[in-house]
């Protein structure tokens, strides 16, 4: 509804319409104020399609059993059941598998800055003997999806006796191949110069990469680990293919499994532990959704 | 003095070397493991009573139907994905190009489901796609249209899974579009204007050919992309019903237990498979799009 | 304080030579201007000096000391780039004092030198602010104090200043004279502009395809080119030069060598001629005059001929240059100087 009023608010006078008036005639600025605001209004049709299902999502998890099963649909609950929600979160550990999410999230983007930064800077600084196939390795790693890798990778940490722990869903991710490639891109655009000051300067090239190209780089590094954030604290692949028990799960997998634990038509309880998963990101979406769409887009465009 | 020189020599290998680690650990070795899996018969509990039995998993899997049935499942949602989503997102990125605040409003909602879980939007489908109380047979039946089966009819449950493909991706790849044309010169437009080009020409003529860069690289990435789908089949259909989106890695995940070896020749088919699509692409990169 | 040597150097860059055994001493607290051509190798011999290229052979010495070996920041010098290379992300004053904190300087040390570099280069009010919110000149200047900070033996300078505008250039070479007065180290200055050369230097060395033409003081170069390049390029307009007709040489004049008169006049060298274009620049007027066999710039001081206007131009036996087929110039006391004098005498009005 929210939306709608925005829609209106914008038909007033936007800067598409000043151009209109001013290119066309007449009694066309007339039509081409209709025009705008039904293009508005699918617009708004169409942005609904995507967030509606959301909010569906939050409506169904603050529903009785009774209330889900009825047909019409009941779009706002008669009250509000927040004990669906104290449920969904006693099927099983659930501060466990939070707690496993956050620690394999931050490890990973942890250990990938410390381990890209350096590689990218060597491909981007250095001519070394090598480096084509080194770096052919690099996009080589890039390509090849771990729906390829995972069953010797399994076999190999349960060899190394890691199945038990966090390992195996943070040590495949040490290198990121995408962020190494991103990343040394963007260091050959920073000018020779200014390293070679540096260099002037008697900085180590261990400062020059502190001091000068890790504040020089912050948008691509930022994008790099808020990517990295987003697939990891997201992910189910992986979690799913590496873990035996439910100590080690994380939470996607744990909201997955509630269709399993809670039976399959408790919609109410299944919706409310995914409002669980999803309303954290939705509320930082919200409140940096033109970071977080700027880092996409510049990662996508190489 | 000469030590300094030796250190220079040595400093970009020991750059890299960490970074080079993780890629001979994860992904370079597991290759060549997978390799060698491919090539037995993998006894998971007694690793010394596996058998090499050279490319009889090969054979095998070329002869079972179930193989052909998840390699064209993928394909046709592989193109159904691909084309849908690539024709939705360029038309959604020319319809919402022009710089409003309301235009960027509806592009972070439409790409507000990229950033969450596969298996959030994989649940909140399923209950949309209900059959009995789900709201799209609500609404299909409010409009006199009859009732769908969805997810529970081996008929339309590819069909569903490419829809809740392309609704997760669709805003992110018309926000890749959008920017490439912002990246086309204003100027362009303006001789285009000058020398009285058609809208339709001056689509055909200089959009397109100015973000053929962009398209391409978008469509090798989707293309890659579904053909390791997984998620949400594993959780909204369990690969069926009668094996109708059973995908390749959903097919691979099912004997990785049972059957490690055959699973295992199963990945270094899709390997393969990636691996040409790739070569492909890049060859026809260099052959077509090259207008810089 | 240093004097800086190159001992039969070579530097190639993957087969490309772009110095071929080149040997130059700059002496020490002069300053040196390396003039010439883009690609002609001025650049190259900087960053050897810096350290920032590693010579193919040969060797290059400061203060007498091979440096080959010794790391950019521990050379003793200091450089400004073209572009000035400031640090983005760190403040004016973290700019200036990034050396000294690498060279273990000590905080009040480091904050008593940056307070008098700033107050010499005028950049006081401004030791909080980030490059991107100063103007090209004040960059230009916090490049110089960062350099100037670390009293560096050798200052480098790679056309520092031809990102300036036209005013503000002219009145940095006073600067940088000024400067390099106060300093009295040596500096090493890069530029293609021969108008820079001319005014700065002490020395000026000037290049072309990977060679030395010619090293020699302003006047020096100005009045005695070794050859045709440096005839040509020290000087605008450049030197007008014609053939002689004789032994495949060449002679020239200066463009203010030559003097244009309404009537005949006897000078040694006179033709008759046609203005074709006239530049009024203000204290002086250049004139492009046609003659039978060549186009000549000429430079008044005084501005009193019209386009299509019919001219002689003469000039004087002190002021003409000969060359050899080879371009280097024949001087005086040469055996053929007299055959080419009356030759081009010969040539008379022609």
């Amino acid at each position: 509804m929210q939306l709608q009023k925005e829609g209106k608010k914008q038909s007033g006078g936007g800067p598409e319409l000043s151009i209109d008036s001013v290119t066309r005639t007449g009694s066309k600025p007339k039509i081409a104020s209709v025009r705008k605001t039904w293009s508005m209004f699918w617009k708004a049709v169409v942005l609904m399609g995507f967030i509606f299902p959301f909010l569906w999502m939050i409506s169904t998890s603050l529903q009785t059993f009774e209330e889900t099963m009825k047909f019409p649909p009941t779009w706002i609950p008669a009250s509000l059941q927040w004990s669906n929600f104290v449920e969904a979160m006693s099927s099983g550990p659930f501060l466990t598998y939070f707690k496993n999410s956050v620690i394999v999230t931050t490890s990973i983007i942890l250990i990938q800055l410390a381990v890209m930064i350096p590689a990218a800077y060597a491909f981007a600084q250095y001519k070394f003997f090598g480096n084509k196939i080194l770096f052919g390795m690099v996009l080589l790693a890039f390509m090849i999806p771990g729906q390829v890798t995972f069953i010797p990778v399994y076999l190999m940490l349960a060899d190394a006796g890691m199945i038990k722990s966090l390992w195996p869903q943070i040590l495949p991710f040490m290198s990121n191949a995408f962020g190494i490639f991103l990343l040394r891109q963007y260091f050959m655009q920073i000018p020779q110069e200014i390293v070679e000051s540096a260099r002037l300067d008697n900085a180590s090239e261990f400062k020059i990469i502190w001091k000068i190209m890790i504040p020089m780089s912050m948008p691509a590094i930022s994008t790099v680990a808020l990517f990295s954030f987003v697939s990891h604290w997201n992910d189910y692949f992986w979690p799913l293919v590496m873990t035996d028990s439910e100590a080690v799960r994380p939470l996607t997998m744990g909201i997955a499994m509630l269709r399993e634990t809670e039976g399959i038509s408790n919609w109410h309880i299944i919706m409310a532990g995914n409002v669980v998963l999803v309303v954290p990101i939705l509320i930082v979406y919200l409140f940096a959704s033109r970071q977080i769409v700027k880092a996409f887009v510049y990662s996508g465009i190489k | 003095m000469n030590n300094t020189r030796v250190w220079q020599k040595l400093r970009p290998y020991a750059l890299v070397l960490p970074a080079m680690i993780g890629i001979l650990l994860f992904v370079v070795y597991p290759i060549l493991y997978l390799v060698k899996l491919s090539m037995f018969k993998y006894n998971l509990l007694n690793k010394d009573k596996s058998k090499f039995i050279g490319a009889d998993n090969y054979t095998e899997i070329f002869s079972r139907g179930d193989f052909y049935n998840a390699l064209l499942t993928t394909v046709l949602y592989t193109v159904g994905v691909v084309v849908i989503t690539m024709a939705l997102s360029l038309f959604i990125a020319l319809w919402l190009n022009q710089n409003t605040r309301f235009n960027a409003l509806v592009q972070a909602g439409i790409f507000t489901p990229h950033i969450i879980s596969i298996v959030s939007i994989a649940l909140v489908w399923m209950w949309l796609m209900e059959p009995n109380y789900g709201l799209l047979n609500f609404a299909l039946k409010a409009v006199g249209l009859p009732a769908l089966p969805w997810l529970q009819s081996s008929s339309t449950s590819l069909l569903s899974i490419i829809i809740v493909s392309v609704w997760q991706n669709v805003g992110y790849y018309s926000l890749l579009i959008v920017a490439a044309l912002k990246n086309i010169p204003q100027t362009i437009y303006e001789a285009a204007a000058l020398d009285n080009a058609s809208k339709f020409k001056v689509f055909y003529k200089i959009t397109l050919p100015m973000i053929s860069p962009q398209l391409f690289f978008i469509l090798v990435i989707m293309t890659i992309g579904s053909f390791k789908v997984f998620d949400t089949v594993k959780i909204m259909t369990g690969g069926g019903p009668n094996g109708s989106t059973t995908t390749l890695v959903y097919y691979i995940y099912e004997f990785r237990t049972t059957s490690i070896g055959y699973a295992s020749a199963t990945g270094v088919v899709l390997m393969a498979i990636i691996t040409v699509l790739t070569f492909i692409y890049f060859r026809l990169l260099s052959n077509k799009v090259h207008y810089q | 304080m240093a004097a800086i040597e190159f001992v039969n150097v070579t530097q190639a860059f993957e087969k490309n030579v772009i110095i071929k055994d080149l040997n130059l001493k700059i002496e020490d607290g002069k300053f040196t201007v390396l003039v010439g051509p883009s690609g002609c190798g001025k650049t190259t011999l900087l960053r050897m000096i810096a350290g920032l290229d590693r010579q193919t052979a040969g060797s290059v010495l400061i203060g007498g000391e091979d440096v080959t070996d010794i790391a950019p920041g521990q050379r003793g010098v200091a450089m400004v780039f073209q572009n000035y290379a400031l640090y983005p992300t760190m403040t004016v004053r973290e700019n200036i004092e990034f050396g000294l904190k690498n060279n273990k300087v000590s905080k009040e040390e480091r904050n008593r030198l940056v307070e008098s570099i700033s107050e010499t280069v005028g950049l006081s009010p401004y030791l909080n602010r980030k490059p991107s919110a100063l103007s090209g000149g004040q960059r230009q200047r916090v490049a110089l104090a960062r350099a100037m900070v670390k009293k560096p033996s050798v200052f480098l300078m790679d056309e520092p200043l031809s990102n300036l505008d036209a005013k503000l250039r002219a009145q940095m070479r006073i600067e940088l004279i000024e400067l390099h007065k106060k300093l009295g180290t040596t500096f090493v200055y890069v530029t293609h502009d021969q108008v820079e050369a001319m005014s700065m230097a002490d020395t000026i060395v000037l290049m072309n395809q990977g060679r030395i033409q010619q090293e020699a003081a302003p006047e020096d170069i100005y009045r005695q080119p070794n050859n045709l390049f440096a005839a040509q390029f020290i000087g605008v307009p450049p030197m007008n030069v014609g053939d002689l007709g004789m032994d495949g040489v060449k002679f020239g004049f200066r463009p203010e060598g030559a003097v244009l008169t309404a009537e005949r006049t006897d000078s040694h060298f006179g033709v008759r001629g046609r203005i074709v274009t006239r530049e009024m620049l203000g204290s002086e007027t250049i004139y492009q005059v046609k003659t039978k066999q060549h186009a000549f710039m000429i430079k008044c001081t005084e501005d009193q001929f019209t386009v299509d206007q019919e001219v002689f131009l003469g000039v004087d036996a002190s002021k003409i240059f000969f060359f050899r087929q080879d371009e280097h110039r024949i001087a005086q006391d040469d055996v053929r100087h007299a055959a080419y004098m009356a030759a081009l005498r010969g040539q008379q009005h022609e």
